[in-house]
């Protein structure tokens, strides 16, 4: 169940971007999206678990260059929401190897897999109403949004000198 | 990295994006990473409050055989999500149904069980603790322990059945036994002929020496029959017992050891243990079916061990045994035991060395040519050799060659009653 969960949102995601992109006329970059695409399954197959945080960070990067660039927003959203629940699903795949045969790895699944599609409806509703609002990026919102990220960075900052000590 | 670190960097650095480019789409592609991280932050554990218990099917096992281990998991603290769960086990012992990492969800004062089987070869073994990792359904946040949930668990190694050991020490014990006590009185043993006294049975007299003896009437006497202290020395100096790298004739010296020690308790005898390998592991003196316990328990024990203080049997001290009672030597031999196992003997000890044979056992390991067949002759000369000054000296050998199980090598040797005895016998 969780690798059929994986593959669609896999697929999902390479085709939003790649769509996204050439649609966009870039065609050069779409095929690097699909040839990481490839890759990515491929690493699925062959559990090489660490390939999906590359992806989703680079899938990420994708989606921010092309709103800037002014693409449609819906392919690169989609494209990012669902490489971070095929990230997501990577990792409880190597979690779920761990459990036994009598454990009720089915049950677990199944949770997972709600409660992870209720958290990306929430997500993409979300966004919609914020866009469907069209909330106005005010000087206000700015400061808000760098003592936010300031105090964010400085937690992050904190936590890897204590992980160092 | 961990993956709430990750997934924060990523939102941190679309954040950071929107603000310099002054585009709200940067900070609306944030808000799902955002809502992901918010779940998991949520969600995430506390620190697991557990009681886990260990329960075995049995502590005692024969070698190879399935114990079945179940884990009683009891949560005392919050809802845990995710929790993984790892019994830390020794790497000699083999899961042969289930396994021994789990991966379940356990509610607030809930409990759940888990169990496996396993099996092992022989030895002691301990369970320390079971590893613990409690995670929120997202697996973003964890926090590992250790919770303790000991056990023991003893692999004895295998007993095979002697019908009897013969031996004759110079003393015995006062109980009744089955070990001939050099001594006149009731017994099956014919001991000598003596003047009748009242109260011997009619069915005792001696008819053929009364018949030469107008003036008296003679009696049969028998061997009084008793139990006797055995001490058994188990040779585990590497030295003594591991050849061609990692090969080690020690697993048979144990099995000997465990089936003489079952054989001379089952007989009714006193038995003590002595491990001489890296350092001195001494079983006291005991009868009965606890002593076999005991002793079964320190032979699970036993590893082969190296001492530079232990590295010959010097330090097997006479104080260790009763005087002139009955050592049991099991040992490959060493050239240079010669002179201990003498010096034993020459204190008024019975002596009995059981051998497994080195030479036969390394062989079967090595690739066959003429160098081995070359080095096995001369090897064999030299053990032949110390082993006819130590049956010169009037210690009992015997050799045993591994290849067959010892019960049917070794068994009807022992069984036969030393020559040494036998001439005792005919002297007295």
């Amino acid at each position: 169940m969780t690798s059929i969960a994986l593959f669609v949102s896999m697929f999902l995601s390479v085709g939003s971007m790649y769509w996204g992109y050439f649609h966009a006329g870039f065609e050069l970059a779409s095929r690097w999206i699909l040839f990481i695409g490839i890759f990515w399954i491929f690493s699925q197959w062959r559990h090489w678990n660490w390939v999906s945080s590359f992806v989703l960070f680079g899938f990420v990067i994708f989606s921010a260059a092309g709103l800037i660039f002014g693409f449609d927003f819906s392919w690169m959203m989609a494209g990012s929401v669902f490489a971070l629940v095929a990230w997501d699903l990577t990792d409880f795949r190597r979690r779920l190897r761990f459990s036994a045969i009598d454990d009720d790895t089915l049950g677990m699944e199944r949770r997972h897999l709600a409660r992870l599609t209720l958290l990306t409806l929430i997500g993409l509703t979300l966004v919609s109403l914020a866009l469907f609002l069209q909330i106005k990026f005010t000087f206000e919102w700015g400061v808000f949004l760098v003592i936010v990220a300031v105090f964010g960075l400085v937690q992050l900052i904190g936590w890897f000198r204590r992980q160092i000590k | 990295m961990q993956r709430f670190i990750f997934l924060s960097t990523i939102v941190y650095l679309l954040l950071l994006a929107g603000l310099v480019t002054l585009r709200g789409e940067l900070i609306a592609l944030a808000i799902p990473f955002l809502l992901y991280l918010l779940y998991g932050f949520y969600n995430a554990p506390e620190i697991p409050l557990l009681k886990i218990e260990r329960r075995l099917s049995s502590e005692k096992a024969a070698p190879g055989s399935d114990i079945l281990i179940r884990i009683i998991i009891e949560n005392n603290g919050s809802d845990i999500e995710e929790l993984y769960l790892e019994d830390q086990l020794s790497p000699n012992l083999s899961i042969r149904i289930g396994s021994s990492r789990h991966l379940i969800r356990l509610p607030r004062n809930s409990t759940q069980t888990v169990s496996y089987t396993l099996a092992g070869p022989r030895g002691a073994y301990t369970f320390e603790s079971v590893s613990i990792e409690a995670r929120d359904m997202l697996g973003l946040i964890g926090h590992k322990v250790s919770v303790l949930a000991q056990g023991q668990l003893f692999v004895f190694p295998d007993v095979r059945r002697l019908k009897s050991i013969s031996i004759r020490p110079r003393k015995t014990r006062v109980y009744a036994g089955q070990i001939p006590a050099r001594a006149g009185g009731t017994g099956t043993e014919f001991f000598g002929v003596r003047e009748y006294q009242p109260g011997d049975s009619p069915r005792s007299v001696n008819w053929h020496v009364t018949a030469r003896h107008a003036e008296a009437l003679f009696a049969n006497e028998f061997q009084q029959e008793r139990v006797a202290d055995v001490g058994i020395v188990l040779d585990a100096r590497e030295r003594a017992n591991l050849f061609h790298e990692t090969h080690s004739i020690f697993e048979h010296s144990v099995t000997a050891a465990a089936a003489i020690a079952d054989a001379f308790i089952s007989q009714g005898n006193r038995v003590g243990l002595l491990i001489y390998g890296s350092y001195l592991s001494w079983t006291l003196p005991g009868y009965g079916k606890i002593q076999r316990e005991k002793i079964l328990r320190s032979l699970a024990r036993a590893v082969p061990g190296v001492s530079s203080v232990f590295e010959g049997l010097e330090h097997l001290s006479s104080r260790m045994f009763p005087p002139e009672s009955q050592i049991v030597l099991v040992s490959s031999l060493v050239h240079d035991d010669l002179n201990i196992v003498v010096q034993l003997r020459a204190r008024g000890y019975q002596v009995l060395v059981v051998s497994p044979d080195p030479i036969k056992f390394e062989s079967s390991l090595l690739p066959p040519s003429k160098d081995v067949e070359l080095a096995s002759r001369i090897i064999r000369m030299e053990r032949d050799l110390l082993i006819k000054r130590l049956k010169r000296a009037g210690v009992q050998v015997i050799e045993w060659d591994v290849s067959k199980p010892f019960d049917q090598a070794v068994g009807p040797a022992l069984m036969r009653p030393h020559s040494q005895s036998i001439a005792y016998r005919r002297m007295s």
